[in-house]
């Protein structure tokens, strides 16, 4: 009657490419724009004058208010984390991501404990997520006050924000 | 407005693993179950309303194919999928068509088998929804270090994490709090013969020895991937009354979407304006919903509530938010034992999702539960207060979508 009952171990396997290049539909000019202008150390954001409101990264229509926000703004490099997480130490082996260990590829270090924030800019109403970088998972607290960490390279990409550090250390 | 009721609901059991049938023979084992409930056929069922989370499973559309196992022949078959509130959707959605005269008899029927993927709900799951809004950051030169670490952080439980913090921050609610709700979960289950992670006189500290995923959510808070089905029968009023004594009438109704408020899609790791914790659909459906059920005051007409809590800080946030409670204060009482189910409103005596997670069907399952209570069948769950009123909530969307359906036990007037 029915058709899966042998146990496989995994799904066949086939090898191949995943061309994550291809997802284009949703890339916006405007992201495009919000990524060239932090090569000036701009952090864009787009202005609703419906409700006044700032949001970060820019987009084209106010959540709430469904007004277009054409006038674009730039936010201040400083900010206070309104919300936080702190993983536990990396390890090696522990997870996988798009097939990947992150560990083995380099992308994250042994040992090494992320702490993802959301940021609110100053002159903006949006939480940004990012990384909070140089800063003791410990002493981390909602209100404190951060600033962005630019790449040393700047290239005009979201890359070029690498994340935020705490203000006073 | 025709008077609408739930007059038979089945399930099938839930595990990680029903590898005895496929999607098809599971959903029809559902379907079964509900029409033997309700002591009917499918000759007398007009149409079907039913969905499974987008995407899921590994299974493409099985919409589109399974209907002849549910008795779709020659019947009309609506689809719908919204996400983790998919089964709240296809709930409502088959109330609506009875209650709008186009069916006199309608089967809600949803279900999720996320055995049948490798990575329960990873490759074909919310990897596969969220794919195409984050891999469209890599364009614009998205690290990949920032790519993992935030905007593909650890999917729903990532999503759920900043919810949780941003709600303690604002309530004063502490780890220990979590622990609690997932306990209560784990011993309600127990009792539910269909539920999942059973775990009878399961306590806090037993929570509270598993491993922290990310703080404050530990591994024991987090909702297991099931397998599994749920199917209610919808009836009009004469139909409802001639076959079931004590139907689950509908009272109210509503699905109310808000700003996305995580995983910002058209920007790349933006998150909205809000508070993940503020829910503003939530209050509107319950809003609206009560309004239409004639309730003015819920902490005292809502005697019972089935919470959509695949993590342990939502029943407490959506209970604040579906009014049952004062903004900030739902932990108090939870710590008090007012949620539990001999408790003043039980709040998901089945163990809720938290304990049983089949994506598709978890928001259906919670109409269905609440039904259960009205009509007295729960069994060794049922609440042993009288059920005038129940409430049943899902969440779905990009977090950001919410159905809410109230049911009593006598029609809206």
């Amino acid at each position: 009657m029915a058709y899966i009952k042998d146990e496989r171990p995994q799904t066949m396997m086939l090898d191949g490419s995943w061309a994550v290049g291809a997802y284009r539909y949703k890339a916006l000019p405007l992201l495009k724009e919000f990524a060239s202008a932090l090569k000036d150390k701009k952090i864009l954001g787009s202005f609703c004058s419906g409700c006044g409101k700032v949001v970060v990264p820019p987009r084209n229509i106010c959540g709430r208010c469904h007004q277009r926000m054409d006038e674009k703004i730039v936010v201040s490099e400083l900010g206070a984390i309104t919300c936080f997480v702190v993983s536990p130490p990396v390890q090696k082996g522990k997870y996988k991501l798009f097939g990947m260990d992150p560990v083995e590829t380099g992308i994250l270090k042994e040992g090494e404990e992320l702490i993802p924030v959301f940021v609110r800019f100053d002159g903006s109403d949006a939480n940004v997520n990012c990384l909070l970088l140089n800063a003791d998972p410990k002493k981390v607290f909602i209100g404190m006050r951060v600033k962005a960490v630019w790449a040393k390279e700047l290239k005009g990409a979201l890359s070029d924000l690498e994340g935020v550090e705490p203000l006073e250390k | 407005m025709r008077q609408v009721a739930i007059i038979g609901c089945g399930q099938t059991k839930h595990s990680s693993r029903r590898r005895d049938v496929s999607v098809a023979e599971l959903v029809a084992e559902a379907v079964y179950n509900a029409l033997a409930d309700a002591g009917m056929t499918m000759k007398e069922v007009d149409g079907i309303v039913c969905g499974n989370m987008q995407g899921f499973g590994g299974v493409a559309q099985p919409d589109l194919w399974l209907g002849d196992w549910v008795g779709a022949n020659n019947k009309q078959v609506i689809r719908i999928a919204t996400g983790g509130t998919t089964g709240g959707s296809v709930g409502q959605g088959a109330l609506y068509a009875v209650a709008s005269g186009r069916f006199d008899v309608a089967l809600a029927v949803a279900w999720e088998k996320h055995s049948d993927s490798k990575e329960a709900g990873a490759t074909t799951g919310l990897m596969h929804v969220g794919a195409g809004n984050l891999f469209l950051a890599l364009n614009y030169g998205l690290s990949l270090k920032n790519l993992i670490a935030t905007t593909a952080v650890g999917a729903a439980a990532g999503v759920a994490v900043y919810q949780a913090r941003c709600y303690m921050h604002r309530s004063g609610c502490t780890i220990e709090h979590l622990d609690m709700v997932s306990a209560k979960a784990r011993r309600n289950a127990a009792k539910n013969p269909y539920a999942h992670l059973q775990w009878p006189n399961c306590q806090p500290e037993d929570i509270a020895k598993t491993e922290i995923v990310a703080y404050p959510f530990r591994y024991g808070h987090i909702c297991p991937a099931s397998d599994g089905a749920s199917c209610i029968v919808v009836a009009e009023e004469k139909i409802a009354r001639k076959k079931c004594k004590q139907p689950a009438w509908l009272k109210g109704l509503a699905s109310y979407s808000d700003e996305e408020n995580q995983l910002q899609s058209e920007g790349y790791g933006g998150v909205g304006v809000i508070d993940p914790s503020e829910q503003m659909g939530a209050r509107m459906s319950a809003k609206k919903a009560y309004s239409m059920a004639g309730i003015v005051d819920p902490k005292k007409e809502i005697d019972l509530a089935e919470i959509y809590q695949p993590f342990p800080s939502q029943e407490l946030i959506f209970s604040e938010r579906l009014g049952l409670f004062d903004e900030g204060t739902a932990w108090r009482y939870m710590e008090k034992g007012e949620t539990d189910i001999q408790g003043r409103i039980p709040i998901s005596v089945s163990g809720g999702v938290n304990a049983t997670n089949a994506i598709g069907s978890s928001a259906l399952q919670r109409i269905l539960e609440s039904a259960l209570q009205i009509m007295g069948k729960a069994g060794e769950h049922q609440a042993p207060k009288k059920i005038k009123n129940a409430i049943a909530h899902g969440w779905g969307g990009v977090t950001n979508y919410i159905t809410v359906t109230v049911l009593g036990d006598s029609p809206r007037r």
